[in-house]
């Protein structure tokens, strides 16, 4: 009968729609490496002084979660003055990821804060200018006083412009933390 | 003559939703015969009980009609037809005519219920509009066309609401959370103002489970921030069904469903259509949606049988920037979306095919000072109470800059259908394709962002018989859905250890079948459901450099039992158990790192067990000619409740230590009701009263659950004259009371501690806050098809300034201000 062969065309028709369906996309995707993650995994305070270099690490190179990380303390001589360098790299990578250059390209939008508990503990001058006169904290110098315990609060603050406005102004209080870690120190 | 009832999607059979359910159109000739005496007179009648039935000059009017199967053409005997309002009602003879007479001019709700479908109400006004002094000769009759579109009975005997005509209207232009808010018991948890999710009696994300035209939207709901990724304008109908629904629409419908249905897709040749327009003063937002549909009819010759094809097209565009509080504009607050949708329909004697295609596209900033690094920014920003002026520009901007959301969703559906002695068959196929980026600010160009891919396809075979003996009518179905989720590299080979969820596969299938007895006024129906779950994971553990596969496998029943019943056409009582279970997903079993724009470090644990719950409800409902109410009682066990709870102390990140969470499970209790009441308090004037309460109490640990919406109280004044309606309204949310007080990790040592309070919240509940809104609306009939619509919406009248408990910026920033709409709605 016609009527049961056009019923059997339909069907036929809509299982091979069907099929289509769900043939296509089967291809294997794969979400783009370039999209990948940036990871902060070692942060490097080098502390100089008559030519001789004290590096004190936070070091996390599985990242957030996983294993905790490690922060090495912070010991200095009373009465000095040291240059003080920081390197922020990512060690997750090979080779190592060097994220202080890109610190340093964004550096009108990136501002180093190193504050110190108790305040007498030691001080911090900026070294270094972004384009704008406003401190960076890549390089800068510090005098410890008399010997005691604390801790220092190393900060890099991301500041980047809202709608095209930029948002540093060469205080703390913008943006977010790229990284916060408190550091204990002797001062001995 | 006069129309008196407009239809422009003329009965014809469509299926659209999956399987279960069959259109049936009837159409309902009514013939309404008016006197002389004016409408006016007979609204004065007191109407006492409802005892209106009084013969006399002015209630000589009869409606008469025929029912029919649109589809078979055949009459349809012993359906009900009954006016609700006189609790007046008759059945179909063995031609499917009915009629019922002496009834007196006025407003009435017309009810068409045939045994295994839902009832459908039509309000039939022998006003008519502008003509009600023009006086009417006895002879003359007013002729409406009435498309009863009868749905197979899905669910009995839970409660359902649903959205649509004006109501709709009046959301157009919303997210769908936003839309939804408009029905009692349901909420929204929001990101800001522009991401909104539902929140149906507290719970969310995977426990909502939304069918898009019959499809169960597959996104990436399990986050918070992740609104639903649906387009509201596609639907002409949104329904929610409150309550576990795990038997029909699969077993992790443990809140419930929400179901957003297109019209039938026409089959007359006629060209129809509408435009949307809306525009939102707050962020000069725009949107702008049509639809175009049309058909074509074949009739049959000798030889040839009938068939008819239908289709719709449909688009919505819609942008909108930076929004205001009322004291501060917040920066990068914009939204932009485009979303279209194509269906085409092939409707022959027994035969239906059915294909839909819809993409949703959008692009939602997140509020830039949103972005809280970790415990000392965020205690900050607490402190400060509003955001930096940085964050609070006085230019207003359209522009989208980081952080924001890039969220694509495709669909495509295929379903035929065949009928047949025995019953209807179904098979529905559906391919889905989520994608999500979220950008968020980082050095320059490195962004850190994260990338969501999800695709997937699932089958459902449906088979609804006839009822047998008359008496008992069900359908048994089986569904399968199969799914990959790419985050990083390829499926079983990822790249990265440092993404949010992990790449998996993820394999399900059901078994069902739910049958029902309609007896008199007595309906009882029941149904069981065995499920599957395979859950495959691929990931490289935190610090690990080797790929480690982790396989879950789940089984469980579900069951369903319900009674509804219905004394009489004023009173009807339903009452439900259901059960629903759902497994953990990847996020609450692999979550391991921080959550952005959270201020939060989440952590899964890979030991959590499916959740199981028991719904129990019930509900009764009342209606007379100046009274209607509704109220639903709730009480939703659910056992091994999957939820994030703070630890109250920090974890420490290079960037600091950020709030620690943990995805937990404790046996918990989900109580409360809603009612709802509409009073005509004098002629054309009514007041809709709605009330949610809800207690979501943790048993094991004997205090509340964290994040659940307060209390609300909302109050509509509305004055209908003609074709005009002005309303205002109140709505009052109180502040959430019922917050927990002890962080429920026994193992973590207080002096780790840091957020002692408020179960390890970061902030108490804020304060309760009553909001106004008013509005205005206007409807003009330029011919008998077309129609124009037109409204002024002001929410937040007053611009008060309040926080929501469910919103994740309460913290930081205030909620939208005054918010002024224009709407303008052309049918043709």
């Amino acid at each position: 009968m016609r009527t049961k062969r056009n019923q059997r065309q339909i069907a036929l028709f809509s299982l091979l729609l069907n099929a289509t369906l769900f043939t296509v996309s089967c291809k294997d995707e794969e979400v783009a490496v370039e999209e990948e993650n940036e990871l902060i995994t070692t942060v490097k305070l080098n502390f100089t002084s008559g030519g001789i270099t004290q590096s004190f690490n936070y070091s996390d190179p599985d990242g957030d979660g996983g294993k905790a990380p490690t922060i090495d303390a912070i010991s200095l001589k009373p009465n000095t003055t040291y240059t003080l360098t920081i390197e922020v790299l990512d060690e997750s990578k090979m080779p190592v990821g060097n994220i202080t250059d890109e610190i340093k390209k964004e550096s009108d939008e990136h501002l180093f804060v190193y504050t110190p508990t108790p305040n007498s503990l030691l001080t911090y001058v900026y070294g270094d200018k972004d384009a704008n006169n406003f401190g960076i904290g890549i390089t800068g110098s510090t005098k410890t006083y008399t010997a005691g315990t604390g801790k220092l609060k190393v900060q890099l603050r991301h500041q980047p412009p809202i709608n095209g406005k930029a948002s540093k102004d060469g205080t703390p209080t913008p943006g977010s933390d790229d990284i916060n870690i408190d550091f204990n120190v002797t001062v001995q | 003559m006069k129309r008196d009832l407009k239809d422009k999607h003329l009965t014809q059979p469509s299926l659209r939703r999956r399987g279960i359910f069959l259109i049936f159109s009837i159409s309902l000739l009514i013939f309404l015969l008016e006197e002389k005496e004016s409408y006016a007179q007979t609204l004065a009648h007191p109407s006492g009980a409802g005892a209106t039935v009084t013969t006399g000059a002015d209630c000589d009017c009869f409606i008469q009609g025929i029912v029919q199967d649109d589809a078979t053409k055949q009459p349809i005997v012993g359906a009900v037809v009954f006016i609700k309002e006189l609790n007046k009602g008759v059945s179909t003879d063995a031609k499917g005519f009915y009629r019922i007479a002496n009834i007196c001019q006025g407003k009435y709700t017309i009810i068409g219920r045939i045994v295994g479908y839902e009832e459908k109400n039509y309000t039939i006004s022998l006003q008519h509009g502008t003509e009600q002094n023009i006086k009417l000769s006895e002879t003359e009759l007013h002729l409406a066309n009435i498309d009863i579109k009868a749905q197979k009975i899905e669910n009995l005997t839970q409660t359902k609401n649903s959205l649509e005509n004006a109501a709709l209207d009046q959301t157009r232009g919303q997210s769908l959370g936003e839309a939804l808010k408009q029905i009692s018991g349901v909420t929204t948890l929001q990101t800001g103002s522009s991401i909104s999710k539902p929140v149906i009696h507290g719970m969310h994300s995977n426990r909502v489970l939304i069918l898009n035209n019959g499809v169960r939207q597959e996104g990436q709901q399990w986050g918070s921030e992740h609104a639903p990724e649906i387009d509201p304008f596609v639907a002409k109908k949104i329904t929610v069904l409150k309550g576990a629904a795990g038997v029909r629409y699969g077993s992790d419908a443990i809140a419930g469903v929400i179901m957003l249905e297109p019209e039938a897709l026409p089959d007359s040749t006629t060209i129809g259509g509408e435009i949307n327009s809306v525009y939102f003063t707050n962020g000069n937002q725009t949107a702008n949606a049509g639809i175009l549909e049309g058909g074509v009819r074949k009739l049959g010759k000798t030889l040839q049988i009938p068939y008819s094809v239908g289709y719709r097209i449909q688009g919505t565009y819609k942008r909108g920037g930076d929004i205001s509080t009322p004291n501060y504009r917040l920066s990068n607050t914009g939204i932009q979306e485009i979303n279209y949708s194509l269906s085409v329909d092939y409707k022959r004697k027994n035969w239906i095919s059915e294909v839909f295609f819809s993409h949703f596209n959008t692009k939602i900033a997140v509020f830039s000072g949103s972005h809280i690094g970790n415990v000392s920014d965020l205690i900050e920003a607490i402190k400060r109470g509003t955001p930096l002026p940085i964050y609070t520009p006085e230019k207003f901007t359209y522009a989208i800059d980081r952080p924001y959301q890039d969220v694509q969703h495709n669909l495509l559906k295929v379903k035929n259908t065949l009928k047949n002695r025995f019953g209807i068959l179904s098979l529905t196929l559906g391919r889905q394709y989520d994608f999500r980026k979220e950008v968020d600010i980082l050095r320059g160009d490195r962004n850190l962002t994260q990338l969501f891919k999800l695709t997937t396809y699932s089958g459902e075979w449906l088979f609804e018989h006839k009822p047998i003996l008359k008496l008992l009518t069900g359908s048994i179905g089986v569904n399968s859905l199969y799914q990959e989720n790419l985050t990083t590299g390829m499926l079983t080979e990822p790249h990265s250890s440092t993404v949010l969820i992990p790449n998996f596969k993820n394999f399900t299938n059901g078994l069902f079948f739910i049958e029902r007895i309609v007896r008199h006024n007595w309906e009882i129906e029941s149904g069981f459901r065995y499920d599957t779950r395979q859950l495959n994971v691929y990931r490289i553990p935190r610090g690990g450099q080797s790929v480690v596969n982790n396989t879950q496998n789940n089984r469980n029943f579900t069951g369903t039992l319900g009674a509804n019943y219905r004394p009489n056409a004023r009173w009807n009582f339903m009452t439900n158990a259901s059960s629903a279970w759902r497994a953990a997903s990847v996020n609450e079993l692999y979550s391991d790192g921080v959550h952005h724009g959270a201020a939060s470090f989440e952590r899964g644990n890979e030991n959590l067990v499916p959740e199981v719950a028991l719904n129990l409800s019930f509900t009764v409902n009342y209606v007379s000619k100046n009274f209607q109410a509704e109220l639903h009682l709730y009480n939703n066990y659910i056992n091994n409740f999957i939820f994030l709870s703070p630890t109250g102390r920090p974890a420490l990140t290079i960037r600091g230590a950020f709030p620690e969470f943990i995805y937990t499970q404790t046996d918990s209790r989900f109580r409360g009701f809603d009612l709802t009441g509409i009073v005509q308090i004098v002629k054309n004037l009514s007041l809709n009263s709605k009330i949610s309460y809800l207690e979501a109490q943790d048993l094991s640990n004997s205090q509340p659950l964290i994040q659940i919406p307060a209390n609300r109280w909302e109050n509509t004044l509305r004055y209908d004259w003609k074709r005009t309606s002005v309303s205002i309204t109140n709505l009052f949310v109180t502040k959430q009371k019922r917050v927990p007080s002890k962080i429920i990790f026994s193992e973590i040592p207080s002096s780790e501690i840091i957020f002692t309070q408020y179960g390890g919240d970061f902030a108490p509940p804020p304060a309760a806050y009553s909001l106004w809104s008013a509005s205005a609306s206007q409807q003009f009939a330029i011919t008998a098809k077309q129609s124009l619509n037109i409204s002024l919406t002001i929410n937040n009248l007053l611009n008060t300034s309040y926080r929501d408990y469910l919103n994740r910026f309460r913290y930081f920033a205030d909620e939208i201000g005054r918010n002024i709409a224009f709407r303008a709605k052309y049918s043709f």
